[in-house]
């Protein structure tokens, strides 16, 4: 690290001023052990046993300090990491009295905050009062300030209205181009043919049928329900059906046309329940041609 | 059945099993509450701010200095106790062969790795470097 030619950044100043003030402590508790000289090496390791178990006491004490839901750690917190980590603790005050003898060098070191650059743009925001004060500050705040690239939708009453009126003449405009384009056609004019096109009508022999007919919709489900008669499952199906419609039936004022109305009613409802959610159908078992 | 009776200190039960053994439990941290009180006059070698600087980085925020003394103690404590095993391998070495009886062993001591490593090795440490440099 010593031949390293990159250059140190204001944190990496900092972290190692400390590094070498661990050094000069190590260094000065193998003199007062006895030792004239030593190894770098061996220098170099003690330090780095030295400012791991510092490290590694700080963390195993704070996670004993919050496995008992506290955040400030005490001394107790300190001496159960202490008695983990191997280290005797009734001989602690018995060293401390010893080495009165001779050391207390290594000066503390000086104050070297990390300046900032010069590419911090903008104030960075304070900590608020539950951070304590050692942890770094906030990054700088184009890093999570958010701008909507978006404008805001319009939400004025009358523009709103006009808006819905004028997308839903659009959408009929453009369906019955789309179905005279498609279908047949009828015109207005004798000449022109494709400016004003109208859907041509197309007449019934009975006109009045479609009147008196049920809907082509309750045509399929009384097709479906008359083909798989042959089955007990769909039978105990229409008898609710039949159940309901009866049910209601009484209930209305006038007997014939209402219980028509309620049966027809009645069936959609049923259609509707079953159409509604797909997982919920009951099960249709195949057309099964009998051969009789 | 009553328990087996046990060495009582401190109106504490300690098993005899235990008792006999080397490790002992930690009974209380009564005197160590009383040291703390001491600690305030006794400055340990390693600065307040460095090991404040170290803790703080794994995340310990210290309430009472006293606490932080204590800890830098115990970390001294810590390289001391092996600087001395490394000592002792280094003094046994030397006078192994009882080269010197007049005088003792010169009193220039160097640490080396050769030292260090059993001494580390009975921690449980096991450290290997090369033993040259290219």
């Amino acid at each position: 690290r010593a031949g390293s030619k990159q250059p140190t950044t204001p944190a990496d100043n900092y972290y190692l001023a400390r590094r070498r003030t661990l050094q000069v402590v190590v260094s000065s508790l193998l003199t007062e052990a006895g030792f004239e000289s030593a190894e770098k090496a061996a220098v170099e390791t003690l330090t780095e046993m030295l400012q791991s178990y510092i490290s590694e006491i700080g963390r195993s004490a704070k996670s004993y300090c919050e496995h008992t839901a506290r955040t400030q750690p005490t001394l107790s917190d300190i001496v159960v990491t202490l008695v983990e980590m191997g280290f005797n603790v009734e001989t602690l005050p018995a060293y401390a009295k010893r080495s009165q003898r001779m050391v207390i060098t290594a000066p503390p070191v000086t104050n070297q905050p990390v300046t900032p650059k010069a590419l911090t743009a903008g104030q960075n925001k304070p900590h608020p009062s539950h951070i304590p004060g050692h942890f770094p500050e906030f990054p700088d705040p184009h890093t999570y300030i958010k701008t909507p690239t978006y404008r805001e939708p319009v939400s004025d009453y009358q523009v709103l209205r006009e808006k819905a009126a004028s997308q839903r003449r659009d959408v009929e405009r453009a369906l019955t181009r789309f179905m005279a384009k498609t279908g047949e056609t009828q015109s207005l004019f004798k000449d022109d043919v494709s400016t004003f096109p109208l859907i041509a009508a197309r007449p019934f022999t009975v006109p009045y049928l479609t009147a008196l007919l049920p809907s082509e919709l309750e045509m399929q489900q009384m097709e479906e329900t008359d083909s798989s008669e042959q089955d007990d499952q769909t039978d105990t199906e229409n008898l609710p059906l039949h159940i309901s419609t009866d049910d209601s039936g009484p209930e209305k004022e006038n007997a014939s046309v209402l219980q028509q109305n309620s049966s027809l009613s009645g069936s959609r409802n049923g259609e509707e329940n079953m159409i509604d959610n797909p997982y919920l159908r009951p099960v249709k078992k195949p057309k099964i041609r009998r051969k009789k | 059945a009553a328990p087996a009776e046990g060495a009582m200190s401190n109106g504490v039960y300690v098993p005899p099993s235990a008792a006999n053994g080397d490790v002992k439990p930690v009974v209380s941290t009564t005197p160590l509450v009383d040291f703390l009180m001491q600690l305030e006059d006794y400055t340990p070698t390693i600065p307040d701010a460095v090991t404040g600087y170290y803790l703080n980085r794994a995340g310990f925020e210290a309430s009472d200095p006293r606490i932080i003394r204590l800890i830098s103690l115990a970390a001294q404590k810590f390289i001391s106790d092996i600087a001395n095993d490394a000592l002792q391998h280094c003094k046994m070495k030397g006078t192994a062969s009882g080269s010197s009886r007049n005088k003792s062993k010169d009193k220039k001591y160097t640490l080396t790795m050769e030292d260090l490593t059993p001494a580390l090795a009975e921690y449980g440490i096991n450290v290997k470097k090369p033993h040259y440099f290219t």
